[in-house]
Formats: structure tokens, C-alpha cells, sequence
């Protein structure tokens, strides 16, 4: 790879990683927030060391024109990156113009739910109707509660749709991500009694636990009764099971 | 349709271009509009096609995860191959001679213990090992470092008690299971390894006389990173396209018996391709599986996948890759069956 090639590649997956991670909020779909110093950090050292290259180069191009002994190209070869560096322009460019979706429903149709972690002490519900929960939340207080305090109440959950092949239910999803997405999981409850909108819509859904088995144990369904369905933004930081930052209308 | 189309229009193109070069100037006009409108509608149709095969959901996942792969690396591989530049430019030969024990079998268990002060996952530590056989430490030691310290430096050792809460036993498991291997592949390395299996190492040697030490710094760098960041994005691909392709319910199927699941899982851990700062969580989360061949996921992981094999591949070459990472799979295996059993 020639040296121009190298500076420009360098500066170009520079200017991406920033273009992700301060100028918007891109990088949300790939890693988690905690990745953001360290991102904005890589691309600005990537562009110093573009800059930094770029320098030397003009200096030592016009050193030789100065000097024009006979070995100016001696000391050049080390500079020589291998092919695979040409790779690198794809990211970058990726970051650049064409960053692609978050995971959505293709993702979250071809998983396995997520396994809820387990509580035992479970606080009495507030009194808010309906009330807001995350999908966990809901999962939880369903299949371990013991005290069936969520028996009856109107609850309000938000995520994506992903649709079900079979039936006529859908599937209310998170998708969840621990590092970055490669190890996606994802969260489903089945809603019931309302017919699906088009996959990946984010939605509020409001409704009440959908009877099956014995509520408060693993044998209950994580499932709702809706009663009404409202379209929604897009969270900013779609990858986690967290209440939605601002009221919904 | 369009496919067909593309296609004859593709041989419409070539035919003329045929007879354009049999008749000479006479016959070369007539075919010049068919050739300008092959030339035109080829490339349009082709990028037309490709474009709206990107846009289906499984590319589209493809890319993501690939993207996220390569970006969530990128930062940690910037930081191995500073580390990597400035041991190189800053860092005299002498120091390792006089820190690390004379006498190699030694040297590995040093070396593999200071693996718990690089503070990263598995990309940084390949061209910091690299660099440390450059600049005269025997490559055994160099490589018990490489395998050890993605896996016990203290950030993925706390992400793995927050992972598994109320089971210390696993971080403990982790750690021991994830030394001895690393020491085993060092001492093995002493006994069956041979030089020519390794590329000869990079042509930088340290500080020259009168050259610029910042200078050498950065021509470093910019060298093991565009090397390295290469081979880290052909190794973001085939995890994407396991990734992809694999779907996790498959999984489900070889949980069933102890000895399958753990094969399976040091498996799963080699294609997935997990960040060693994740892998807990993933671990975690395949309930279905005997603590014991979590433990494998975690032990696999960090020290053999598709993207360390690339850049394993680019910076040692190809013959010594294949070699070491099937021995460090069997090696990985057996420790986290033994120290698993003993455990947990």
C-alpha cells in the first residue's frame, strides 16, 4: 500500500469513528455506551497519526528533492503496510456514509429468549396504572413473584415488534447486548389479542398478564392481554431493557 | 429477470467486443452504441443488485455485527500496538534480560503471571507478544504472555464475578484453568516448537543509533496497526458470518450430554469470536450448559477464535497459527476439564 493510501486510510477510519461516536449517536448500534470515551480517544489518535504521517512524508519528499543523493529510496521500504491493511477501508468507509441498522426482529426471530436472571425479594408494585415495567421486570414478577402481586393490574411495556410465524400473536422484544453486538440476546413477551404491526416498529403496549399455568412460577406464559398498542421513537440506546426515558403519549 | 438480462447483455458485450477487435476500423462503429449501453446499464444493474442484496435482513445483520466486532476491537488493538510501538522505541533490549529469568522454563511462568497487567482483551495482547520476541525474549515466554493475559487481567476477571454472582469458585476456575494453559503452551513451545514455524520477526529492531525515538514510535505503530487492523476485519467477518449463519437455537441440541457440550462449547467459543471482556456475560447466558463447559467457553475464548487466528496468521504466519491454536485447543480443553472437575 503506498504511503498517500496509508495516510488517507488512517484519516478516514479517524473521521468515522468520530463521525459515530461524538458527532451522533451511531455507535449505539454496535457497542454499548460505556465504549464512547475510548472511541472518540481511537479516532482522534488515528487521525493525529494520519496528520503525523502526512507531515513526515511532505518533509521527506522535499529533503530528497534537496538533497537527491542516489539511496533516497533506502530508508522507504519500511513503510510498506501488507494488502490485508486494504481491508480497513471498508469499516471505515462503513462508518463514513453507509452505517448499518441495529439488530432487530431477523435477529431476535432466529433466538432463543433470554434467560431472566433470578430474584427472590419482590417489593410491593406502586400503585401507577397502567404501570410502566421493563420486559425483565414483567418476566420476573410473572414467573417468580410468589406473592402474584402482578394478578390483575395494567401494565405498560415498550420494544420492537418481531412477528411469529405461526399463530396470531407476536412477540413485544428487546434486544440486549452485554460488549457489543455480536453476543445480542433477546428479551420477548407474546402479546395477545391484537394484531401485529410490521416487524421492528417500536411500540407501548398496554394491557394485562395473559392466564396460563400457575402465575408466579416458571409454568406461567410471559404473555399480554392488550388492550391498546402506540407507536413510538426509537429509543436512543435500543440495546438495553430499560423504561423508556421520557413519558409516552 | 433483471439477472438474465444483465446477463445477455454481458454477452451482447463481449460478442462485440469480439468482432470490434476481428474487423479492424470498417466495423467498429456499428457496435460502439450496444458497447457504450453495455457499458452503461452493467454496472448499474450489478450495483443496483448488490445494493438491494445488502438490504436484506440477514446482510444487514451481517454487517452489524461485523461492524460492531471490528469497532468494539479497534480501541484495544490502538492500545497493543502503542504498547507495541513504545516497547519497541522506548524500552531497551536490557530490561527484559534482567527482569525475566535467565533460563526459559522459568521465564514462562514470569511471563505468563505479568499477563495480569495488560488491561485489554485478546487483540492488544498479539502484537505486544509479537514485539516482545522482537526485541530478544525467548518466544516461549512471549507466548505464555499472549495466551494469558486477555484472560486474567483484572478488568475480565471482574466481569466475570459480575457475571456469575455467588459463584467465586468460577472467577477462581477461570483464572487457574486460564494460567495453566497458558503456561503448558509455553513449556510445550520449549519442547516440540521450532523457529521456522515462525515468520522471521519484524524489520524495525528497536532503537537505532541517531534516528528520532518519536519518529520510530509512530512508523511502528502505524505499521503493526494497519497489519493487524487487516487481519482483525477478516476475522470480524467469519464471526459475523457464524454469527449470522449459525442460529443460536442450534445450541440447545448439545447441552444434553457432558462431554458433547464441552467440545461444543470450546467450539462455539472459537467461532463466536466474543470479546474476552464479554464472554462471561455470553458464558452466562447458556444456562443449559454444565458449569464445566461454560468454563471451557471462557478459557477457549480468549486464547483461540476466528479473528485471533487471522492475526495470529498475519503477524507469526500461517504455519505456526494453524499449529499453536490447535494445540491450544486441546491444551484449553483438558485444563478446564481437570481444574472444572476439581472446582466446580
Amino acid at each position: 500500500m503506498r504511503r498517500p493510501l496509508q495516510t488517507t486510510l488512517l484519516v478516514l477510519s479517524g473521521i468515522g469513528l468520530l463521525r459515530v461516536s461524538l458527532f451522533t449517536d451511531l455507535y449505539l448500534r454496535y457497542v454499548t455506551e460505556g465504549m464512547r470515551p475510548l472511541l472518540i480517544a481511537s479516532g482522534a489518535l488515528l487521525i493525529l497519526l494520519g496528520v503525523a504521517d502526512a507531515v513526515s512524508y511532505a518533509r521527506r519528499r522535499e529533503g530528497d528533492e534537496h538533497t537527491d543523493h542516489g539511496d533516497s529510496g533506502h530508508g522507504h521500504h519500511h513503510s510498506g503496510a501488507p494488502r490485508a491493511a486494504w481491508l480497513l477501508f471498508l469499516p471505515a468507509l462503513s462508518l463514513l456514509f453507509h452505517a448499518p441498522p441495529a439488530l432487530g426482529a431477523y435477529t431476535a426471530s432466529r433466538q432463543p429468549p433470554k434467560v431472566i436472571t433470578h430474584e427472590d425479594d419482590f417489593d410491593p408494585l406502586p400503585a401507577t396504572s397502567p404501570l410502566p415495567m421493563t420486559l425483565s421486570d414483567f418476566i420476573r414478577r410473572v414467573q417468580q413473584d410468589r406473592t402474584r402481586a402482578i394478578k390483575g393490574r395494567t401494565v405498560q411495556l415498550t420494544g420492537f415488534v418481531t412477528s411469529d410465524k405461526q399463530g396470531d400473536s407476536w412477540f413485544l422484544t428487546r434486544i440486549v447486548i452485554s460488549c457489543c453486538a455480536a453476543d445480542a440476546q433477546s428479551v420477548k413477551v407474546r402479546i395477545h389479542r391484537t394484531p401485529a404491526p410490521p416487524a421492528n416498529t417500536w411500540v407501548a403496549v398496554t394491557g394485562t398478564w395473559h392466564p396460563g399455568g400457575k402465575l408466579g412460577t416458571s409454568s406461567a406464559p410471559a404473555a399480554l392481554d392488550a388492550r391498546s398498542v402506540e407507536k413510538i421513537a426509537k429509543p436512543a440506546n435500543a440495546y438495553t431493557d430499560a423504561l423508556p426515558l421520557t413519558p409516552t403519549r | 429477470m433483471q439477472r438474465t438480462e444483465e446477463r445477455a447483455g454481458e454477452a451482447e458485450a463481449t460478442d462485440a467486443d469480439r468482432t470490434a477487435g476481428d474487423d479492424t476500423a470498417p466495423g467498429w462503429p456499428r457496435f460502439w452504441p450496444l458497447l457504450l449501453l453495455g457499458a452503461a446499464t452493467v454496472p448499474g444493474v450489478v450495483l443496483y443488485l448488490g445494493g438491494r442484496w445488502m438490504e436484506t435482513p440477514a446482510m444487514q445483520a451481517w454487517r452489524t455485527v461485523c461492524l460492531a466486532v471490528t469497532v468494539q476491537a479497534l480501541p484495544f488493538l490502538l492500545l497493543g500496538t502503542a504498547l507495541s510501538g513504545a516497547i519497541n522505541a522506548f524500552v531497551p533490549a536490557e530490561v527484559f534480560s534482567r527482569v525475566l529469568p535467565r533460563r526459559p522454563v522459568l521465564a514462562v511462568p514470569v511471563a505468563g503471571a505479568a499477563g495480569v497487567v495488560l488491561p485489554g482483551c485478546e487483540c492488544a495482547s498479539v502484537p505486544v507478544a509479537n514485539r516482545l520476541i522482537g526485541r530478544g525474549v525467548t518466544p516461549a515466554a512471549a507466548f505464555a504472555f499472549l495466551l494469558s493475559a486477555p484472560a486474567i487481567n483484572p478488568v475480565v476477571l471482574t466481569a466475570t464475578a459480575v457475571a456469575f454472582p455467588g459463584h467465586p469458585a468460577m472467577v477462581a476456575a477461570r483464572l487457574l484453568a486460564s494460567l495453566g494453559t497458558a503456561l503448558v503452551m509455553g513449556w510445550l513451545w520449549l519442547w516440540l516448537g521450532r523457529a521456522e514455524w515462525l515468520r522471521p520477526v519484524a524489520r524495525h529492531r528497536g532503537h537505532q543509533a541517531g534516528g528520532s525515538r518519536w519518529q520510530e514510535f509512530r512508523v511502528g505503530f502505524q505499521h503493526d496497526f494497519l497489519h493487524a487492523g487487516g487481519f482483525l476485519v477478516v476475522g470480524a467477518m467469519a464471526a459475523a458470518t457464524f454469527n449470522v449463519a449459525v442460529p443460536p437455537s442450534v445450541v440447545d441440541t448439545f447441552s444434553g450430554s457432558p462431554w458433547l457440550s464441552v467440545l461444543f462449547l470450546a467450539g462455539l467459543a472459537i467461532v463466536l469470536a466474543v470479546c474476552s471482556e464479554a464472554d462471561a456475560f455470553v458464558a452466562a447466558s447458556l444456562s443449559g450448559f454444565s458449569p464445566v463447559a461454560r468454563l471451557t467457553f471462557m478459557v477457549v475464548g480468549p486464547m483461540v477464535d476466528l479473528k485471533l487466528i487471522a492475526l495470529q496468521a498475519g503477524t507469526f504466519g500461517r504455519a505456526f497459527a494453524i499449529r499453536f491454536s490447535a494445540a491450544t485447543v486441546v491444551v484449553a480443553v483438558l485444563s478446564s476439564a481437570l481444574i472444572g472437575g476439581a472446582l466446580l
